[in-house]
């Protein structure tokens, strides 16, 4: 039989079902908020490590001309490769429903004895069989299709086929497709040749034998691999060599989610304070049985052990509701950010010590945000505890000579007023919650506004309206000739477009990127360099670079010279400048000067602007197209820019959306804090409300007052959230700049994003103040005058 | 000749006050011997439940020695103080003040459990012993809430007698009762007096000074001769 003192704890959790109710609420926000993010951070380690690896990941990628079984016997008999395979990719255009789409075909002798970077059957038949297609998951309601149905589909000058979808497979070590706005397909060789393209592999993809090895050792036998490769008289145009075990986006999720999970943690301290509020409240109810208990004997060891273990039962029910929802926000989240990585998250199980340390904070968080005030309560004297007690006097300082006059206010908006600042410690806390979810709120629409202006920065350089890239390079007269006399073309510029390799003493190191080059005098592209100057005339061969490549390539610096193979041909190169050229690593030199190094006036590309009057549309890109087929030039991919860029802002507020829904949580635990701050202020003041109520306080009169106090204190949260949000916006830019690239911050909200946020608290607070001030209408006159 | 259960020597109480120090007891010298039944009466500010206050060891004087059973109450820690009080004496209270939460026998077991003087499977049984005492036994295992004045007024004196006090202190015991549950009430005490027990009771009814062996009266803080009221 439990004593009478732990039957008191027990019963006082259960009377005060409305107070209980809201110190678990408190708890389980603040653990919802952590740990859900601590859910879907374990369970992405843990899937994306263990499917990424069991996908076994090439160790790099070469792409040459083409790549026949004995070249592959050569390498695989290297001592360094354990395995190698050979695929060929492919640009295509298919027909869907949602309009024309680019897609890339990938294709291998046998899909089935490839054993580097394993694609996984998700759905209908694999591999993929002759005359019929295999869609990869990402991209299923990009393309809008569904298994079974039919895809029209060429590549460059090809026959259009309609091929039919019999399968729908997983390629973990591709980014998603939809993210991408690419389809991703696999085909057999027999299709690709029947769709009008070479059936050959070009590309060799190997895994080293040593799995333990960095990216330089690898990078140092792809070299070896190339040499073996440009011994056989082929050309060797791209080396990649991603850094070993790691998904591409894994930086990019893991600085998402330690950003919002020092979001989770933020929110999981407001609700400790909101703790803090709610067990001071119920201290200041109880300091008469404190009183009595140690009248009749108790020792403060014993009263503190009491609401101590009040608390930590708090925490146990709040932990028991919260951490099985945090897992179920943690699984959902996970899913979400699994199917941006592409990986498939059905299956696995939260480990345990993610349910422990929830379990451990939420027993803890109220034990240790209780210590103070029950450690305060305690030392209440019996004399000071059994006097008549209730709220201190009326507010002294500042604020009470601020609240002296009446202002010509209302009589009890004036009461209002000076009610708010009664309870001044919990007044803080609760402005303090709901202005720092503003300040989040503010900073999430900055970020979002920072993020538009930094794509309108990105895209500010291009003047043009439509890009198509061609499958070989073609003379530049050639091309300008032909896209000039299309209807609807203002005007046009081909470019070029290349791969470089960084190369050093004895050979190519390091990954490729690509080298953009439009002419000198381009008018569509004119770019702003941050540091360093732009490209000019002369016998040099210049690059501008961006940020990026600057982190990604060692040997690329500002100023710095470097040795670079591009188009095969090895030369010296110098940095001139750094420019904020998008999120991938990318330069920028002149077509003139790639011109000059292959001996050969040509292009890869052509960008258009359309006319005044004839906006860019698919119809100009289609015009455009006819014309340069029917001359004879083969386009394996064409795109508009607005096209580009919506693709780009969507991946990049995506982000946004992401870190800005944090607020939502802080909104919640602000919420929640003026409900507890508002009942508790109900609650002491029964008295009052008696008194009210006798000298003729009608329900409205009451109803009024209860809501403007917390209008009140919405209010002040309100103006204090827009100083706050300067900081929190700083904040968020550079967690934005460090998960996607940088952006330039906006530190002034907009008016309309605040008037917004007023609204939103004002509602918060009509409706965290509903039920408080219900009940205040509910006090009865004799019963508040005789408790 | 016997040591006095209780003696105030000297005892002063002065209250810091937002208008300045107030003396609420000066010079008190009070002794009360074992088995008395002493009545403090007086007007309302005359000192009567400071007294108590002292008395209990809930408060303390600012000058003078207080002695209880022995112990020198006003040389006790805080803590020391939480301990001595649960075993030495025993409270009442004007407004009961029973535990909400807690169910009448429960209420009456929380000393014991506080103290620990009784092993818990003998705390049942002697709460039950004293409720049934004091004519409240039926009411076991009710909320406070459910019980009349009376009643729960019965209860905490069957509280205050849980742990076998020196002495039992009442302050208004009577003062939130109807007159005949108020009567019965000090028939209770006299009888509890009969039995041996030591009782102090705070009091501005006259008539409980007809139970009294000794009556202490104060006025403005000072014990003032019994009739004095009665010629002033």
């Amino acid at each position: 039989m439990l004593n009478p003192r732990w039957r008191k704890v027990l019963r006082d959790l259960w009377l005060h079902k409305a107070r209980t109710g809201l110190v678990v609420s408190a708890i389980c926000i603040g653990i919802i908020g952590a740990g859900s993010v601590l859910d879907a951070w374990s369970l992405l380690r843990r899937v994306t490590r263990s499917e990424f690896d069991a996908s076994n990941p090439a160790s790099a990628v070469l792409r040459t001309d083409s790549v026949d079984a004995v070249l592959l016997a050569r390498i695989r008999a290297m001592p360094a490769i354990a395995a190698a395979q050979t695929r060929r990719t492919i640009l295509a255009t298919v027909q869907t429903s949602l309009g024309p789409r680019t897609a890339m075909l990938t294709s291998a002798d046998d899909f089935v004895t490839n054993r580097i970077g394993v694609i996984k059957p998700d759905a209908g038949a694999w591999p993929p069989r002759d005359g019929a297609l295999v869609i990869e998951h990402s991209s299923v309601d990009f393309a809008g299709v569904a298994l079974g149905d039919s895809l029209t589909i060429h590549i460059g000058d090809g026959p259009r086929l309609s091929l039919p979808v019999s399968g729908i497979s997983r390629d973990v070590g591709l980014a998603p497709g939809w993210m991408e706005h690419l389809v991703y397909m696999f085909a057999t060789p027999r299709t690709l040749a029947q769709l009008g393209a070479l059936a050959s592999m070009s590309e060799l993809q190997f895994v080293v034998r040593d799995r333990s090895l960095d990216r330089v050792a690898v990078q140092r036998i792809a070299r070896d691999v190339r040499t073996l490769v440009e011994s056989t008289g082929r050309k060797v145009s791209d080396v990649n060599v991603p850094v070993p075990g790691r998904h591409m986006h894994a930086a990019q999720i893991d600085s998402l989610l330690y950003t919002q999970g020092a979001f989770g943690l933020l929110a999981l301290f407001l609700s400790g304070l909101l703790v803090v509020n709610l067990i001071s409240a119920m201290l200041t109810g109880q300091v008469r049985e404190i009183g009595v208990m140690k009248a009749i004997g108790a020792r403060g060891s014993q009263i503190a052990a009491m609401y101590l273990t009040l608390a930590l039962l708090l925490g146990v029910i709040a932990s028991l509701i919260a951490i099985p929802l945090a897992a179920e926000f943690g699984r959902l989240y996970a899913e979400f950010t699994a199917d941006m990585l592409n990986f498939d998250i059905a299956g696995y199980r939260i480990p345990l010590w993610s349910f422990a340390l929830q379990f451990a904070v939420g027993v803890l968080l109220p034990v240790l945000a209780a210590a103070v005030p029950v450690a305060r309560g305690c030392r209440v004297s019996v004399s000071d505890a059994l006097r008549d007690f209730g709220i201190a006097g009326p507010a002294s300082g500042d604020s009470a000579l601020l609240l002296h006059g009446t202002w010509g206010l209302p009589r009890p908006l004036l009461l209002s007023l000076r009610n708010a600042f009664r309870r001044r410690q919990r007044m803080a806390l609760t402005l303090g919650t709901l202005s720092v979810g503003g300040a989040v709120y503010l900073g999430a629409l900055n970020l979002r506004a920072s993020v538009i202006g930094a794509v309108d920065l990105l895209f500010a350089p291009q003047h043009y309206d439509l890009s198509l890239r061609f499958a070989h390079a073609h003379a530049t007269d050639s091309i300008m000739h032909t896209v000039t006399g299309v209807a609807g073309v203002a005007s046009a510029e081909a470019w070029r477009g290349a791969r470089a390799l960084v190369s050093e003493n004895d050979g190519p190191t390091g990954g490729s990127f690509p080298v953009t080059a439009p002419p000198l005098d381009s008018r569509l592209l004119t770019v702003a360099v941050d540091s360093g100057r732009w490209l000019q005339p002369g016998i040099a061969n210049e690059l501008v670079v961006n940020a990026r490549l600057v982190e990604d390539v060692p040997g690329i610096v500002l100023g710095g010279n470097v040795s670079l193979i591009v188009d095969g041909r090895l030369a010296r190169w110098k940095i001139v400048g750094i420019a904020e050229l998008g999120p991938s690593p990318i330069a920028i030199t002149t077509r003139e000067t790639l011109d000059r190094l292959s001996g050969r006036v040509e292009a890869t590309s052509v960008v258009i602007a359309a006319a005044a009057g004839a906006p860019a549309s698919l119809s100009l890109v289609r015009n455009v197209r006819a014309a340069l087929e029917e001359r004879g030039f083969e386009i394996s991919s064409g795109q508009l820019t607005s096209e580009q860029r919506s693709v780009m802002e969507d991946h990049l507020l995506m982000v946004a959306g992401f870190l800005g829904n944090m607020s939502l949580l802080m909104i919640v635990v602000g919420g929640l804090g003026l409900a507890s701050t508002m009942s508790l202020a109900v609650l002491e003041r029964t008295r009052e409300i008696g008194v009210m109520r006798a000298i003729g306080a009608r329900h409205g009169v009451i109803l009024t007052m209860v809501q403007a106090e917390g209008l009140v204190i919405a209010i002040l949260s309100w103006a204090l959230a827009i100083p706050l949000s300067l900081p929190m916006s700083i904040a968020l830019g550079n967690a934005f700049g460090r998960v996607m690239l940088k952006v330039p911050v906006h530190l002034v909200p907009e008016p309309a994003g605040v008037l917004r946020w007023l609204g939103v608290v004002v509602v918060l607070s009509l409706l965290a103040c509903a039920w408080p001030a219900l009940r205040a209408t509910r006090i009865t006159t004799a019963a508040a005058l005789s408790s | 000749m016997t040591t006095p259960l209780i003696i105030l020597r000297d005892v002063s109480k002065i209250f810091a006050g937002a208008a300045g120090p107030f003396s609420a007891l000066s010079d008190v010298n009070i002794s009360i011997d074992q088995g008395e039944f002493a009545v403090i009466v007086g007007q309302s500010g005359s000192g009567k439940s400071t007294l108590l206050a002292l008395l209990a060891g809930i408060d303390r004087p600012t000058t003078g020695e207080i002695v209880v059973s022995g112990t020198a109450v006003h040389t006790l820690s805080e803590r020391q103080m939480s301990s001595w009080r649960g075993v030495a004496v025993g409270i009442v209270f004007q407004f009961f003040q029973l535990l909400p939460t807690l169910t009448a026998a429960e209420n009456v077991m929380l000393p014991m459990d506080f103290t620990r003087r009784w092993p818990p499977k003998e705390r049942l049984d002697r709460a039950l012993a004293l409720m049934h005492r004091l004519g409240v036994a039926d009411q076991a295992d009710k909320l406070p809430s459910t019980l009349s004045g009376g009643q729960q007024q019965r209860v905490a004196v069957a509280r205050a007698l849980a742990n076998e006090p020196a002495v039992l202190l009442a302050d208004e015991p009577t003062g939130n009762l109807d007159s005949r549950t108020a009567e019965s009430m000090l028939d209770i005490l006299a009888g509890l007096v009969r039995d041996g027990q030591t009782v102090v009771m705070v009091t501005h009814e006259q008539s409980a000074r007809r139970y009294a062996t000794q009556t202490i009266m104060l006025a403005d803080g000072r014990v003032v001769p019994d009739d004095a009221l009665v010629h002033a």
